[in-house]
């Protein structure tokens, strides 16, 4: 421990603060008497004592200190109205908190959600858009019609264009719309309206003048629409409306039709396509297994000649299925076109830099990589042009085209399945003999041999047999044993299709065949009996039927024997014998008693390979003795009894309804008193600033 | 701890304003003297008590044990106004000492500025123990409590902080006496 002497200036710190003990001053001021050097630093820190606390009096805080302060904390923590109070101290509730927070999830959820789901809708307008042109009526002389659904078509692509447009906006490309961008929204959505009413008027009236008329107007309308122009020229810029001729698209179409016979119908889309100025591009076909054929073709039409051809495609069979679409790359294609002119000057002025050759090597070089790319590039962009062209010349048509009853069978297979089960008193012995039938005809697929804890022995096979051999097989297996339960099943499978056919062979598969074989004694019984002996001496007349029945070459194979409280007995033995001694047996149980209740039951089965005299019969008889007049269950002390368990229960009923009765209003109760708790919580907050 | 004052602190913690601006007229001298300890500027030292109270107000729902509520306030003091030193730093010490009023004597004036010096060159920690002491005349064990420290620890501070002054003013003491 370290001495006074060390730690001096502690000592005398506490000192002069009035913090040492009793104990410690003494301590201390022995400790000064003692040595000279702490009393003069005592002498010292007592005169710092003195200057610092005059110092640093000079310095405290002056009393208006605390009026200044509280001024100054009024002044920049101004109090808060009402309502964002409540909202704040709400906010400090942990539950509260945590409500925040996964509303501020759910929140971000949803805005992703509209986010990403805005393109979905988009596709889907133009989804519609594309069948209300696949719907529109088309009739013998639809010439009118089809320049209609043309000019809707245009205006649906209007809609789109327009929406690419404003997005394009966004995006900060003027120079590009400049050149082709559709009339502005205003004159878009007007020119729509009208050429939605001319489809509406289609639809209901369907070729009457006034709809033709209507129609025709707006057809005259749509390519040049100089209303429109006008109308665009008063909003915005002027803009060069969207010319017909100059728009690109591509249009394709899928048609799934079912045909009587495929060859033909080739030839006739091969003559149509020709006639509408079109061609073939590929077929294929394939061959099903039961002659029917099915395949594809691809046909090239021009594209004014698309719904005709269509039209024309329907009157082949039954039209299935059937889908148009159009996609429009006018403005792909002309960004590409504007992009290729100016690589094409940019090449031109690359060339002219390498004629002049002034300049360095290293300079020259440069220039002739990038004229290289520049040309690479060219390239790209004039492959992608006439890409498009070709697509834009022609519409690709799809068909898949099936023969009727394409699901008609090709075969049918005849599957055969027996079961039998064979009663024998050595099941091993059967058992071999079934597996030696094995031949190369006869396969065995399964064989097992079950032998449980009581001794008990049965087996299983499974055999698959030849059709030509099996009736021969399943006869020799039925003279092994007893035969109960013979069954036998016959399916008829089709195969490659389903249904009938007038052509299909016919074929008979392996038969399955499938062998339970069991002890004999595990067999029913061909007759049971069941009777009653009333007697005075149960245990003893038990005693002598069994005796009985062992002299009948019978079986005992259950016995047991019971008394209860009212002094009855009850021996109950359950017997096997072989049907030619049962007469015989019944005759003895006359000795033993008064035979009561004689109930017979035989069970006569239909396939009669039954060896009736060495069937087994099971005889369960009853020897009872009467007990006492007065039972137990109806004594007085009973009735007490009984009457005293009831209440019991009905008082532990009552008990359990009563705490359902609370499960079921607590959480309501709990909630209620919360949310006043609350609610007081929030309204003393407001009352007390 | 005083019930009453466990239940002002309590109160205050749950937003009654009248029970935070008692806390402030019973604590912001305290709170001046910590900042003005590691100031030594009384300017400066209000303000920092005055920033500490409103920052009090607006995070006292962070304290969840009302015992803990001054020992709280005196941490933002401290923090506050070692905010306004790092600040200052680039600012020569011995400038700000210059008091423009007094008209005492010229040895007494010498000496109390040789003893600001002293105590600048305190620790921070032992300034703060030192201003508690000396301005609200505090006991060890309340200036303990205030400032965090464990038990008996304030003992070897205000020790250590006395001599390492007494080392520093010795000649001026003995020209004194």
């Amino acid at each position: 421990m370290a001495t006074v002497h060390d730690e001096i200036d502690t000592w005398l710190a506490a000192d002069l603060h009035g913090e040492l003990s009793d104990g410690e001053q003494s301590t201390l001021h022995a400790h000064l008497i003692d040595c000279a050097a702490c009393r003069k630093t005592h002498q010292e820190i007592k005169t710092m004592n003195k200057i610092l606390e005059e110092t640093l009096a000079q310095e405290k805080a002056d009393p208006a200190f605390e009026q200044r302060m509280l001024a100054g904390f009024r002044r920049r923590a101004p109090q808060r109205g009402g309502f964002v109070k409540l909202i704040v101290d709400l906010m400090r509730l942990r539950a509260a908190q945590i409500a925040a927070v996964a509303a501020a999830l759910l929140g971000l959820v949803q805005i992703g959600r509209m986010i990403t789901g805005e393109p979905v809708i988009t596709a889907r307008e133009r989804e519609r858009y594309a069948q209300v042109e696949v719907t529109a009526p088309q009739g013998p002389e639809s010439r009118p019609s089809q320049a209609g659904a043309l000019g809707r078509s245009d205006a649906s692509n209007d809609m789109v264009q327009w929406k690419a447009w404003s997005k394009d906006t966004a995006a900060g490309q003027p120079q590009d719309l400049a050149r082709e961008a559709p009339p502005p929204p205003t004159a878009a959505r007007s020119k729509f309206r009208e050429e939605s009413k001319a489809t509406a008027a289609t639809v209901a009236a369907a070729k009457t003048a006034q709809a033709e008329t209507t129609e025709s107007e707006a057809f005259a309308a749509s390519p040049e629409n100089p209303p429109s122009v006008k109308e665009a020229g008063k909003t915005t810029v002027e803009m060069p409306a969207p010319e017909l001729a100059n728009r690109k698209l591509i249009r394709n179409a899928t048609v799934e039709v079912e045909i009587v016979s495929f060859d033909n119908a080739v030839q006739k889309i091969t003559a149509f396509a020709n006639e509408e100025h079109g061609y073939v591009a590929t077929t294929d076909s394939e061959k099903q297994t039961n002659g029917k054929l099915k395949g594809q073709i691809v046909v090239k039409v021009l594209p004014e000649n698309l719904d005709r051809f269509l039209q024309r495609i329907r009157s082949l069979g039954e039209l299935k299925n059937q889908t148009l679409g159009t996609e429009d790359v006018t403005k792909a294609y002309f960004d590409t076109d504007a992009r290729l002119k100016n690589a094409h000057v940019m090449e031109q002025r690359l060339i002219d830099m390498l004629k002049t050759k002034t300049g360095k090597v290293s300079d020259l070089l440069q220039v002739e990589k990038e004229l290289g790319r520049v040309r690479e590039e060219i390239e790209k962009m004039q492959g992608e042009l006439k890409y498009w062209d070709s697509q834009v010349q022609f519409a690709t048509v799809t068909i898949s085209l099936a023969e009727k009853d394409m699901e008609e069978p090709a075969a049918f297979l005849l599957k055969e399945r027996a079961q039998l089960s064979l009663y024998t008193p050595d099941v091993e012995k059967i058992y071999s003999q079934a597996k030696s039938l094995a031949s190369p005809k006869v396969q065995i697929t399964n064989a097992q041999l079950n032998r449980d804890y009581s001794g008990r022995v049965s087996a299983q096979l499974s055999m698959l047999i030849a059709p030509e051999e099996s009736d021969a097989v399943i006869s020799r297996v039925k003279g092994f044993g007893r035969v109960e339960n013979f069954q036998r099943q016959t399916q008829r499978l089709a195969q490659g299709g389903s249904g009938m056919s007038e052509n299909a062979r016919t074929k008979r598969d392996k038969v399955e065949l499938n062998i339970a074989i069991s002890r004999e004694e595990q067999e029913q019984a061909f007759q049971q009996t069941s009777l009653r002996i009333r007697t005075s001496s149960v245990d003893e007349k038990a005693k002598e039927l069994r005796a009985l029945a062992e002299k009948q070459g019978g079986r005992v194979r259950s016995s047991t024997f019971s008394s209860d409280p009212n002094g009855r007995e009850v021996a109950s033995v359950s017997l096997r014998v072989a049907m030619k001694n049962y007469p015989a047996l019944m005759q003895s149980l006359n000795s033993l008693g008064r035979v009561e209740n004689v109930s017979v039951q035989r069970q006569d089965r239909a396939d009669a390979q039954v060896d009736e005299s060495n069937a087994p019969a099971d005889v369960s008889i009853q020897v009872y003795s009467q007990g006492n007049i007065v039972t137990e269950e109806s004594g007085l002390l009973t009735t007490l009894r009984r009457t005293l368990a009831q209440s019991a229960g009905a008082i532990m009923w009552s008990l359990r309804m009563i705490g359902v009765a609370i499960a079921f209003l607590a959480p309501w109760a709990i909630a209620i008193v919360g949310i006043v708790w609350i609610a007081r919580r929030a309204i003393r907050a407001r009352s007390k600033p | 701890m005083d019930p009453s004052e466990r239940e002002q602190y309590r109160a205050a913690i749950h937003g009654d304003r009248e029970a935070f601006e008692m806390i402030i007229r019973t604590h912001s001298r305290p709170l001046f003297a910590i900042a003005y300890g590691i100031l030594q500027n009384r300017e400066e030292a209000e303000d920092v008590v005055q920033d500490s109270l409103v920052k009090a107000w607006k995070t006292r729902w962070r304290v969840r044990d009302p015992e803990k509520f001054p020992a709280w306030l005196a941490t933002i003091a401290r923090h506050k106004a070692r905010d306004f030193f790092r600040k200052r730093r680039t600012v020569p010490f011995s400038e700000q000492l210059i008091e423009p009023v007094e008209p005492e004597p010229m040895n007494t004036a010498v000496l109390d500025q040789q003893m600001h010096s002293a105590l600048a060159a305190l620790p921070e920690l032992h300034r703060a123990a030192l201003t508690l002491r000396y301005f609200e005349e505090m006991d060890y064990r309340t200036i303990e409590d205030t400032l965090g420290l464990t038990n008996g620890a304030l003992r070897g501070i205000l020790g250590r902080a006395l001599a390492s002054m007494r080392k520093q003013l010795r000649p001026a003491l003995a020209a004194m006496e």
